[in-house]
């Protein structure tokens, strides 16, 4: 508890000061791209913050990491209006000091928006985009089915696999041996990498280990897919109600016996549903990958759009909306009557 | 009923049976007490006197800390995990919240009764013998609902349910049954039908039980023999008629009323 109290004020107190830093004194670019100078007085911030959180604790004032950690029995005493604590003044400060900078990075800014020579260049796009070149039609038709086929294929490999791995991600099917615990966070650990890793990125790999088309697109979901299935039935698993497994373990059956019948039975709609979905999101996250040569609609796409041919791009916008949108309604529909 | 028992050699004796959970809860301290064959044992006690957790003890749900449960000259709370499943087999069990498999059939819930006797892949794909099938269905008839038996188990009312699981505990031929609180979510109608039932697996088949139960009433009408626990220690051991009020108040508190179930 102390310990992320303290973690959590030194970083909000070390931002407070990286940003007075800037004001005081804005550093100049090649300053900005000096690494090791800007971690040392990033590092020095944290270790000031860390210093103020723990003075504010001698003096028994009540910092926000102090207030967010603290145990619920003491949470229900707290009755003061949030105006009237310190925590409350340093959430908003913090709040409002990354609001600002985040303006500033970001280049936020109201004159470009309203810029009438900008405008009329989207303008242009949009006019383009909204009298779609009909003329290629049948082979985004061709392309789209091709996308549609990559998400479907890769779902369907993704499913066993995930299934698999959904068990021995679960606390409570692992979590009460010590062989097991490790080998569920090593695979919980292995996941979330792969899940981080953007599906852009592995379509990447695999297309320089596969060659640039469909297939390379299709491994890349097919992996971010098992990540993300894994992770989901993994958690309905963890939802199980324990009075079935009881009930068959009671009847003297094996393990397998009762994942099969007591743990399956309860999980095989979630999961159904889930798969679903993934599908559906697996169709639009095909169109994306396409762009980096995973083939399907996206390549098509990033060529037409390469050449600046807005209206042959606006004629596969919309196959993909309507496809995207038939896919979402669709599975909707079906995902609600499984409940 | 409890003197004639007596005299025979006892099915279980548990010995100083000690249960301890890991966040220090001690649920069982030091407890000692023989179930004869054929008895109809009833276990009453306040919610968290340690009743249900003595039951999960004997068929090895829960691991005891530390004493014996020996059934039939073996000291189960020592069976290796590979014999368990033969164990529980012999020492069925039925629940409060009955823990059927709701999107199955009644007879398919029936047939879970067979897991331990059937090869595991053969039960993957609910391969049982023609035996296992028609012992499931004549359990349920001795239950009074075969005519349910291709409904969805969670189609039944609670004490629909509570029957089909006392049917999948015969499947296992049983010589023990072990009743968690078998009537306490029904209403008082219904759990004089459950208990009817369950007594007549006691008198008929000869399956000796051990129920825990929460109403006095009902004890009083069912039962053959009572121990009464109270913060995991026995309080009581003998005859449900001599439960006085007296008895009553140190096992359940001294501002206790006693609740009647018709």
């Amino acid at each position: 508890m102390r310990i992320k109290t303290q973690i959590f004020d030194s970083i909000i107190f070390g931002f407070l000061f990286v940003g007075s830093i800037f004001l005081v004194r804005p550093p100049s670019e090649e300053e900005l791209l000096n690494l090791p100078m800007n971690t040392m007085v990033t590092l020095g911030c944290l270790a000031l913050g860390f210093a103020l959180s723990l003075a504010l604790n001698q003096m028994g004032i009540k910092t926000l990491g102090e207030s967010i950690f603290e145990p619920p029995h003491k949470k229900a005493q707290n009755t003061h209006s949030w105006y009237k604590t310190f925590w409350g003044w340093q959430m908003l400060i913090a709040f409002l000091a990354a609001f600002s900078a985040g303006i500033w990075v970001t280049e936020f800014s109201i004159t470009e928006i309203l810029s009438e020579e900008g405008f009329a260049g989207a303008q242009r796009i949009f006019s383009s985009l909204l009298t779609p070149n009909f003329e290629i039609l049948p082979r985004a038709v061709l392309a789209i089915t091709e996308t549609i086929f990559m998400a479907f294929i890769a779902t369907t490999f993704a499913i066993p696999v995930a299934f698999v791995l959904s068990f021995l991600c679960a606390k409570n099917i692992m979590g009460k041996t010590t062989p097991g615990l490790i080998l569920y966070a090593s695979l919980r650990t292995l996941l979330n990498v792969t899940r981080s890793i953007e599906p852009l990125i592995w379509a990447i790999i695999f297309s320089v280990w596969v060659g640039i088309g469909p297939f390379s697109g299709m491994l890349a979901l097919l992996l971010h897919s098992i990540a993300s299935l894994a992770k989901q039935y993994s958690e309905i698993v963890e939802c199980v109600e324990n009075g079935p497994i009881e009930g068959i373990q009671s009847t003297g059956a094996s393990s397998l016996q009762v994942l099969w019948f007591a743990v399956v039975p309860q999980i095989i709609l979630p999961y159904v549903s889930f798969t679903i979905y993934r599908w559906d999101i697996n169709v639009r996250m095909a169109t994306v990958i396409g762009l980096v040569g995973g083939g399907g609609i996206g390549t098509m796409l990033i060529q037409y759009q390469g050449q600046a041919l807005w209206n042959e791009v606006g004629c596969l916008v919309l196959v993909i909306a309507f496809v995207v949108w038939l896919m979402d309604t669709g599975s909707a529909y079906i995902r609600e009557a499984l409940k | 009923m409890s003197s004639t028992n007596s005299s025979q050699s006892p099915l279980i004796q548990v010995k100083n049976l000690v249960k301890t959970y890991p966040n220090g809860v001690r649920a069982l301290k030091n407890i000692s007490f023989d179930v004869y064959p054929g008895e109809f044992l009833v276990i009453i006690g306040l919610s968290g006197s340690g009743k249900s957790t003595l039951l999960r003890c004997m068929n090895r749900l829960h691991e005891a800390t530390s004493g014996e449960i020996v059934f039939k000259n073996e000291d189960i709370t020592k069976t290796p995990s590979s014999k368990i499943k033969f164990l529980r087999r012999r020492i069925a069990m039925i629940f409060q919240h009955f823990n059927l498999i709701p999107r199955h059939t009644v007879l398919s819930n029936v047939l879970m009764g067979s897991l331990s006797r059937t090869a595991t892949l053969a039960s993957l794909f609910k391969f049982f013998s023609a035996e296992d099938n028609a012992k499931a269905m004549q359990y349920l008839k001795l239950v009074g609902i075969e005519e349910k038996a291709h409904i969805r188990a969670d189609q039944l009312s609670g004490g629909q349910q509570q029957r089909v699981a006392i049917a999948r505990a015969l499947t296992q031929g049983p010589e023990v049954l072990l009743a968690d609180e078998p009537v306490a979510s029904l209403d008082p109608a219904t759990c004089h039908n459950v208990m009817d039932y369950l007594n007549k697996v006691n008198k008929e088949l000869g399956i000796t039980i051990v129920c825990n139960l929460h109403f006095l009433s009902l004890v009083r009408q069912y039962a053959t023999r009572v121990i009464a626990l109270k913060q995991g220690e026995i309080v009581y051991n003998g005859s449900p008629k001599d439960i006085s009020e007296d008895w009553f108040r140190k096992i359940y508190g001294e501002d206790a009323r006693e609740v009647h179930v018709n």
